[in-house]
């Protein structure tokens, strides 16, 4: 089990240092300066050779592949062209701000998906079953961000009931009690986890109530409806138990569509994330917060993933050495 | 123009029950009965068709130019009539002509991008299961890589990179990136039929790999790559609304069903039928793919209908 | 009757115990302003966008300002700021006295030795401030003492005194004395500075909001608003519903006719119409963006009269800013009213004339409807800031009547500061611009179309308009001086550097509770340390402490 979560540890981090090297050649190799976007700026040469000898560009490419992974694991990113200030600290205010609500998401599709994907397997083929079915495709089919608008429409601009955006009421956040700060939070937090935690819910549902309906249709389940077990004893203790283990790797899934979907959701909900910290940075063409972003992504996803193969070992103990994909 | 704008999508939409029923008549063998045994499969293929044909007819169709602003002070949002079936928008432009148009750029998109995706992830699949070995593993770590990097960051640094881009060079994109999760199941597929005694006995008699791989091995895993296609479209769909959204995706004045929403965020509870409609077309056209692909499933592997359904979450974008 | 705030909220106002107690009388108040987009930096001089501005001008003090009658000739209406009185010592030499009272906020002293370091920075040309030009009459300024400011100028003219105090905000030298001028774009003073004004610097969030709290102690009289807070938006239609759902209490202009009418139904809003200061237009770039040589498109004259008068300026305001928006003949705001000459020599929308004046230079249809001439495409991109819709709107009009004279028109969308930076740095072929000016014409026409202005991005150079703005700007006689501003206009209108889009008038939403409110065109916070929420009408943000 130490060997091998060793081995899918050391498996992780290849992959992010995969990542990063495709960004960095992706970025230098691409026409024009990566640090003066456009190329054309009407700068007098010294200036320009001074800028390019600060951020290291006047020299042979591989050698700026070193000293750009030498301070990478230093922790420095580089710095931010529009925000004119080292990219890790934008990145440190924006990170917490989308795991906070991808995980948010994430509690809201697990819950909300295998509820949803119980009770249909329990009404499998009944018509409570087909309802649940086209209302989640439906749900599963809608684009992201219009959810997201029509929600924000509703019950912010109309209702009242939320606000319209942000992550923390900017006037009243600081005085609150921690209660009432937490309460403030929640309130913010509120729409965007939603729209992503519906649309979530949905795909999870539908995969789900598959996999219940596989379980139940397996010898041991046939064997404790033979010994008499009610249907909804057969359903939480057996089925549901089984099909959990998809429900895990499901979760690590999710990683990559949650961050997907938030770029367009913190845009919506201006919630300063990193998805919408990455849009910024391509309507300002700011290579260094992009390259970060992606990075960071990268590393939330591959962590997910890993995690949830660790979850996976744990729930299944067949599968300590090698996980089938 | 058309003195009576209704009636080309009236006509469309005709013809598309007619086919449909057709079809459904005609169907023979096994999986084409299977699978207009579904009604939502049915529903969704002719919904496909409607939207398709839509676009495909799109200058006989529409009664303006979708780009046209027809009077940028007198028809400002003005709501559905019969003159302008499904309103005006901000810029005095047909909603219902740039929504048949922007059908055109966003299906084309979706379909396009799939085309290269699943091209390239069957291709890669294909290798990596069939050889196995070094390959295999080479192949699947790249894989890895790809899967690690949500979609949209790659996109989004593509696009800083240069220029926005037109919809064909967007497409090809979003086909570049969107192909790791396919070739995973094409491989599974090859995997195991790879060990089939057809396959064997191609392979025994001395034909090449690529050649086995093309005759034998792939048309055993067409199901999978035709039910990936039809969920990569609504996906690759799915995505380049998102990112016209946040606008790195289609440029105006090309409409697409995207931009439109887009394009109409600030009126969304003023002039609500200029993003309801091009909402409801993705949204409608992604169902039916969905439910074409839950048909299609059924119809080509009917012993797989049991399985988890292959739009897991972390395909969709 | 104000609109409830939601349950939860009053709830989690119930809970609040930390802090403890809350803020009763005459100086609470919290005032917060909804915000598009947010500062680039609060360093006055390196600067000059609107919002930045806006903050920065609570923070950072001038020697005096023009009074609210916004008189621009001689020192008649000013107000005192720093200096508490000034003298001329002769027709050439005037001197200020600094207030004994003024202090930075850090505690020490402002002086006279400040005001000298101020002026230099300006002037600089490391530092290249936007608006460095309108100094150059100034030949320099000493501190003889440490409370004595002396600027001596180069010539005589009428409005000398306005050109010495509108644009400096005076800097603490001792803070920034060490900082190169060459890293002031990115100095940490910019996200946090220490100033001499009626508010501090308290906290900025980046992409969420930036706070100022009143100096209690601020010599020229205490604020009457204890806390300001700006809330940045993405966009405009979002900082609107702020407004309108009562999250936020002020914003200077609502743009669209469709916005006043929401901001009227909301019952706590008071709309406050005044005359516009901002206008638009489309800024043509005359240098190619490389800067080796004019452009190959928008240097011709003739191009840019044909652009002109493909677009039908008249009817795009009206569909962007409602029926009563008016055009100005050169981009010029609606409150400079004596200088919108009807008979200026500007191209009317004729688009015969345009395929006219296009076919004669040579561009000729292609069978993509697009005109070329010599292999070159006649293809322009036009930058647009993503948080107005006002400006969006105006580029998808100014692409598809463009088309219609077969020019092809890329919209390249970004945020507006990256847009800034772009067309400051010449990396840009068109752009739509929004400017908002200040009283006197020459102080703000002067840096964009003159040569060699810092401000003028259109590398436009004409030294007719140089030697008409030189004489308007000196002319002793308000007759000559308005003769010489027609001339200046008219060279402009025919070179047309830029196309004139609207000068639409501001309407500003207000929350009622908030009293005593002027609004100053070309500075719209400018009396914000006046505004005043009577005791008994404050609400809960008002009365929290922290």
């Amino acid at each position: 089990m130490a060997a091998w979560l060793l081995r899918r540890l050391v498996a992780a981090l290849a992959i992010v240092f995969a990542v990063v090297t495709l960004v960095f050649f992706a970025i230098h190799l691409a026409p024009g300066t990566p640090f003066l976007p456009t190329g054309d700026r009407p700068l007098d040469p010294s200036v320009e050779a001074g800028l390019k000898a600060r951020f290291g560009l006047d020299r042979p490419l591989g050698a700026q592949y070193v000293s750009y992974l030498d301070a990478l694991a230093h922790g420095d990113l580089g710095e931010s062209f529009s925000q004119q200030r080292p990219v890790s600290m934008a990145l440190k205010e924006a990170v917490p701000n989308t795991v906070v609500l991808a995980a948010t998401a994430l509690a809201l599709e697990l819950l909300l998906g295998l509820a949803i994907g119980a009770v249909q397997a329990a009404y499998a083929g009944r018509r409570l079953d087909t309802l649940l079915t086209h209302t989640t495709l439906f749900f599963y089919s809608l684009p992201t961000f219009w959810l997201g608008l029509v929600l924000l429409l509703v019950f912010g601009q109309e209702l009242h009931w939320f606000p319209i955006g942000g992550v923390i009421d900017p006037v009243l956040h600081q005085a609150l009690s921690p209660a009432g700060r937490l309460l403030d939070r929640l309130r913010h937090l509120a729409l965007p986890a939603l729209t992503l935690g519906l649309v979530g819910a949905a795909g999870t549902a539908r995969f789900q109530r598959a996999a219940l309906l596989e379980a139940l249709s397996q010898g041991f389940v046939k064997t404790a409806r033979a010994k008499g077990l009610t249907e909804t004893r057969v359903l939480v203790a057996h089925a549901l138990r089984n099909a959990l283990l998809p429900a895990i790797t499901l979760m690590g899934l999710a990683l990559p569509f949650l961050l997907t979907g938030s770029v367009v959701v913190e845009t919506v909900f201006a919630w300063p994330g990193m998805g919408k910290l990455a849009a910024d940075a391509v309507l300002s063409r700011d290579y260094p917060v992009m390259t970060a972003t992606t990075l960071a992504a990268a590393t939330l996803v591959v962590a997910g993933s890993l995690l949830a193969d660790v979850l996976y070992a744990v729930a299944d103990p067949r599968v300590g050495r090698e996980r089938p994909r | 123009m058309t003195a009576v704008p209704l009636v080309p999508p009236a006509v469309v939409l005709g013809a598309v029950v007619l086919g449909v029923g057709l079809l459904e008549r005609r169907a023979r063998g096994p999986a084409a009965r299977r699978f207009f045994g579904s009604p939502a499969a049915a529903l969704g293929l002719g919904l496909l068709l409607f939207f398709g044909l839509l676009a495909l007819l799109a200058p006989l169709v529409a009664p303006y130019r979708p780009a046209a602003q027809i009077d940028i002070v007198g028809l400002q949002n003005r709501p559905p009539s019969w003159h302008y079936l499904l309103g005006t928008d901000l810029f005095g432009r047909d909603v219902f002509s740039r929504l048949v148009y922007g059908g055109r750029v966003s299906l084309g998109i979706g379909i396009l991008a799939t085309l290269v995706s699943v091209s390239l992830g069957g291709a890669v699949g294909a290798a990596a299961g069939y050889f196995r070995r070094a390959t295999d593993a080479v192949l699947m770590r790249l894989v890895d890589v790809g899967l690690a990097v949500p979609k949209i960051f790659i996109v989004l640094v593509a696009v800083a990179l240069g220029r926005p881009l037109t919809p064909v060079p967007l497409a090809l994109l979003l086909g570049l990136t969107g192909w790791f999760a396919t070739s995973r199941l094409v491989r599974a597929e090859v995997l195991s039929l790879r060990e089939r005694e057809f396959v064997e006995a191609a392979r025994a008699l001395g034909a090449r790999p690529w050649r086995v791989i093309a005759r034998h091995v792939l048309p055993g895993a067409a199901a999978v790559l035709v039910v990936s296609a039809a969920l990569s479209v609504a996906n690759m769909m799915l995505l380049e609304a998102g990112l016209s959204f946040i606008g790195a995706g289609v440029q105006p004045p090309v409409a697409s069903w995207g931009n439109m929403i887009a394009d109409a965020r600030d009126v969304l509870a003023t002039a609500p039928w200029t993003s309801l409609f091009p909402g409801l077309a993705i949204t409608g056209v992604v169902l039916a793919l969905h439910a074409v692909s839950d048909g299609l499933r059924e119809a080509l592997d009917p012993q797989a209908r049991r399985g988890p359904p292959a739009s897991v979450a972390g395909e969709r974008s | 009757m104000r609109r409830l705030a939601p349950l939860a909220l009053i709830v989690a106002v119930a809970c609040t115990s930390r802090g403890g107690g809350s803020c009763h009388g005459e100086h609470c108040g919290t005032v917060v302003f909804a915000a598009i987009g947010q500062p680039a930096t609060l360093l006055p001089p390196v600067t000059d966008h609107f919002l930045d501005r806006d903050i920065f001008d609570q923070i950072f003090l001038k020697l005096a300002d023009v009074g609210p009658g916004l008189n621009t000739v001689g020192d008649s209406g000013f107000e005192p700021q720093l200096a508490d009185r000034w003298t001329w010592r002769d027709s050439l030499t005037l001197a200020f006295h600094l207030d004994p009272r003024a202090r930075w906020q850090d505690g020490r002293p402002v002086t006279a030795g400040d005001v000298a370091f101020t002026f230099a920075a300006y002037s600089d040309s490391v530092l290249d401030a936007p608006e460095h030009i309108n100094l150059a009459h100034i030949a320099s300024v000493a501190a003889p003492d440490s409370a004595t400011a002396v600027f001596r100028f180069r010539q005589r003219y009428p409005e000398m005194f306005f050109d010495a105090v509108y644009y400096l905000r005076i800097l603490p030298a001792h803070l920034l004395r060490s900082l190169p001028l060459r890293q002031w774009r990115s100095a940490a003073f910019g996200r946090s500075p220490i100033g001499d004004g009626p508010y501090r610097f308290v906290r900025w969030d980046p992409g969420q909001s930036l706070e100022l709290e009143a100096d209690s102690t601020f010599f020229l009289g205490r604020p009457h608003v204890r806390r300001l807070i700006w809330r940045f938006a993405s966009d405009l239609s979002v900082a609107v519903t702020q407004v309108i759902a009562g999250e936020a209490d002020a914003i200077e202009v609502l743009v669209s006719p469709a916005n006043v009418a929401r901001a009227r139904q909301a019952t706590q809003l008071a709309l406050y119409p005044y005359p516009g200061s901002a206008y638009l237009f489309v800024l043509l770039n005359l240098r190619a963006r490389d800067g080796s040589g004019p452009n190959p498109i928008l240097g011709d004259v003739a191009v840019r009269r044909a652009l002109v008068a493909a677009t039908d300026r008249v009817r795009m305001a009206q569909s962007v800013f409602g029926a009563a928006a008016k055009v100005p003949p050169v981009p010029i705001p609606e409150f400079w009213a004596g200088l919108w000459f009807p008979d200026l020599p500007v191209p009317p929308y004729d688009t015969a004339l345009a395929d006219r004046l296009l076919e004669q230079r040579g561009w000729r249809l292609g069978s993509d409807g697009v005109r070329h001439r010599g292999g070159r495409k006649l293809a322009i991109a036009l930058a647009v800031p993503s948080t107005s819709p006002a400006r969006r709107q105006y580029a998808q009009l100014i692409q598809e009547e463009l088309r219609a004279v077969g020019v092809e028109v890329k919209l390249d969308l970004m945020d507006n500061v990256t847009l800034e930076d772009r067309v400051r740095r010449g990396a840009y072929d068109a752009a739509i611009q929004a400017w908002a000016n200040g009283p006197r014409p020459s102080f703000d026409l002067t840096p964009m179309w003159v040569a060699g202005g810092g401000q003028n991005y259109a590398h436009y150079t004409n030294p007719a308009f140089d030697r008409w703005i030189e004489a308007a700007t000196t002319a002793r006689a308000p007759a000559a001086a308005l003769r010489a501003w027609r001339a200046a206009l008219g060279v402009l209108a025919a070179d047309a550097p830029a196309i004139a889009l609207a000068a639409p008038d501001n309407v500003a939403a207000i929350d009622r509770r908030i009293t005593n409110v002027r609004l100053r065109p070309d500075s719209y916070w400018a009396y914000v340390r006046d505004w005043r929420i009577a005791p008994d009408r404050l609400i809960a943000r008002d009365r929290l402490v922290r």
